[in-house]
């Protein structure tokens, strides 16, 4: 085999080998792209949960509360239990597990969302530790109170006043940025854990809606194995009942409604068929180099090369052209995606996990998490793009083996 | 007779129903210059494909440098070609994409050697054949005699034991022609290399030692 020749074959034919090159081209850089936009879906169905530092978040649904007075459940978050928790935490799969309180706090002249978090925890809402703006996180023992920012400035709330809530006076200790977290777990005022669930325990309103003690909660997170989480959210559901609603990547994944997002199959089968017809197209392009090079190839023969020897040339030029094809594909690739990633997907989050009551205004609205298209190339497929294309290339080559031992030495006299 | 380089007893080819070659003998003898001439069609391009093993015969026994080139598998008589035989063409044959040194070196590609080795004989030969300023050129490039000239140099660099040559200036001017003839006999004459050239020109014959007349698929003279 020889490197010059290999060149000069590609370089000085170049007219013929083009549409090989650029078939093969377009057919690598679609798998490329197919995969990337499949890859993207996922890890954008991922955002909001990762942006509480959650893989699945599990809220049980319940009544409505007769009256909207006091505190309240809102109706998509009644009790989990402290026992189920427990059980909970046992399950295969599961790493870490954080909980909130989330209560519609009905007082005489205003509405609050109310959250109370475990300052321990930094799962779930207690990740809004990495979001203070102003003052500080909960500290110590007493009462204290955060506001999400967005609220204080309407509220004119600053650090150091306080807010009642339900007649008792919580002095504001810090200002949190609700809008850089996600838009499920916030709420307007937060408290420590122990506060909410004394406020809950007291409700007549909750109780009558579903039983609630010390220790239990209405909002679970949890950490898990990526590899276990489909089968821990069928285990969530045996063990919380149909009324549970359990959040995975996947379910947002489905909420999305997109080719992608209903089976990465479609990327897969999509690229397959692409490929096979680019496959297609460099066998064509092949076949016919050598049923044109056939007096070359007699040439060869007659001269003395074996026909491993010419295979190798063969296979050598067949490498070559499928590797530029390739690299010419993921540079084209990667053009697109780079283009794509300018582009904001709108994540639709359940109305289920939305905090806001839909009687507020805007509460009945969709809500969106948007977040720009994470479309990138990565070296894994990078790698897979430009091995496929060595594998087309390897093909092609052995199955035009039948055709080059077929070429007789003396086919070079035929032409004289 | 056991020092001839080629023996052919009683070959014949048919393609089809059609018998082109017929119970043809020859004998070459180390060093000798034989001319195959007739007319177009007579079965003499044929003929020199059998003999140097590029065709097998229907049937017949056929003897060179030694070798049973009937019987030998394609890849055997492959490598038996690269180490013995060397080829002149009517059309040159050369590989347009490879310079005039790598087409003289074509035979040398699938032999290890070092490039620098490659390189040198093929640029000696050239140079022996007056087309040193013509070593990087593509074939595209050149005359119809340079190209002839780098056809000739490629059947040299393997120190071939004999040349075929089919019709080796068909496609050139008298002139060229004419020098190509007398490098064919220099060789010949001054290093002693055995010659089986096809050519339907019977002046061009008159430079061989020895001429065989076919027609009509045998040898008549």
């Amino acid at each position: 085999m020889r490197f010059s020749y290999v060149w000069r074959e590609l370089y000085l034919r170049r007219r013929r080998h083009l549409t090989a090159i650029l078939g093969l081209a377009v057919g690598i850089s679609l798998l490329v792209i197919l995969q990337a936009l499949a890859v993207a879906y996922q890890e954008a169905s991922r955002t909001p949960l990762q942006e509480i530092g959650a893989d699945i978040t599990i809220q049980r649904s319940g009544d409505v509360p007769q009256e909207l007075q006091g505190a309240v459940f809102p109706c998509s978050a009644v009790t989990i239990r402290k026992q189920e928790m427990e059980q909970i935490s046992r399950l295969p799969g599961v790493r870490a597990m954080g909980q909130a309180l989330l209560l519609w706090v009905f007082d005489k002249d205003r509405f609050t969302m109310v959250m109370g978090l475990d300052p321990a925890n930094g799962l779930g809402p207690g990740k809004l530790r990495n979001f203070v703006v102003k003052g500080r996180f909960f500290e110590g023992e007493g009462l204290q109170a955060l506001v999400d920012g967005t609220y204080a400035k309407e509220k004119q709330i600053e650090v150091g006043d306080t807010v009642t809530i339900l007649d008792k006076r919580y002095p504001v200790v810090g200002l949190v940025d609700g809008s850089r977290a996600s838009k499920i777990a916030v709420a307007n005022v937060y408290l420590p854990l122990l506060e909410a669930q004394e406020m809950a325990a007291a409700s007549p309103q909750v109780q009558g809606v579903s039983p609630f003690a010390i220790g239990d909660v209405n909002l679970v997170f949890l950490v898990a194995d990526q590899e276990a989480i489909p089968s821990l959210a069928i285990a969530l559901k045996t063990a919380l009942g149909d009324k549970a609603a359990v959040a995975t990547p996947a379910s947002f994944l489905r909420q999305l409604g997109n080719l992608f997002a209903l089976s990465d199959k479609f990327a897969s089968a999509t690229s397959c068929i692409v490929m096979t017809v680019a496959f297609l197209l460099v066998f064509k392009t092949m076949a016919g180099g050598i049923q044109e090079r056939a007096r070359e190839i007699g040439v060869l023969k007659c001269l003395g090369w074996t026909n491993k020897n010419i295979m190798s040339q063969l296979l050598a030029e067949s490498l070559a052209l499928c590797l530029l094809a390739g690299i010419v594909g993921v540079c084209f690739a990667g053009l697109v995606c780079l283009g794509l990633s300018f582009q904001e997907l709108h994540i639709p989050i359940p109305w289920e996990m939305s905090p806001t009551p839909h009687f507020l205004p805007g509460g009945g609205e969709p809500v969106f998490k948007t977040v720009f298209l994470p479309v990138h190339l990565s070296w894994p497929l990078v790698g897979l793009a430009l091995v496929l294309s060595l594998i087309v290339g390897g093909l092609t080559s052995a199955l035009c083996i039948g055709r080059i031992t077929r070429i007789k030495p003396s086919e070079v006299l035929r032409h004289e | 007779m056991n020092d001839s380089i080629l023996v052919a007893t009683d070959i014949s080819k048919t393609f089809g129903v059609l018998e082109v070659v017929k119970g043809v003998s020859v004998d070459l003898q180390p060093g000798e210059f034989v001319s195959l001439v007739g007319k177009s069609g007579s079965g003499k391009t044929t003929l020199l494909a059998l003999l140097s093993g590029l065709e097998r015969p229907t049937s017949g026994q056929a003897t060179l440098c030694g070798k049973d080139i009937v019987a030998a598998p394609e890849d055997e008589l492959a490598l038996f070609r690269r180490a013995n035989i060397g080829f002149i063409f009517q059309s040159f044959q050369l590989i347009p994409t490879l310079t005039a040194w790598e087409n003289v070196a074509v035979p040398l590609f699938p032999v290890k050697m070092a490039e620098e080795e490659r390189r040198e004989r093929a640029t000696t030969l050239l140079r022996q054949m007056q087309m040193e300023h013509r070593l990087d050129h593509l074939p595209g490039t050149l005359s119809g005699g340079e190209k002839q000239r780098v056809a000739i140099a490629r059947a040299l660099v393997n120190h071939p034991q004999i040349i075929f040559a089919d019709e080796p200036t068909g496609n050139l001017d008298s002139q060229t022609g004419q020098a190509i003839m007398e490098i064919l006999d220099g060789l010949h004459k001054q290093q002693g290399m055995t010659i089986l050239m096809v050519t339907h020109d019977l002046e061009l014959s008159k430079t061989a030692d020895r001429m065989l007349c076919m027609q009509d698929g045998a040898i008549v003279a």
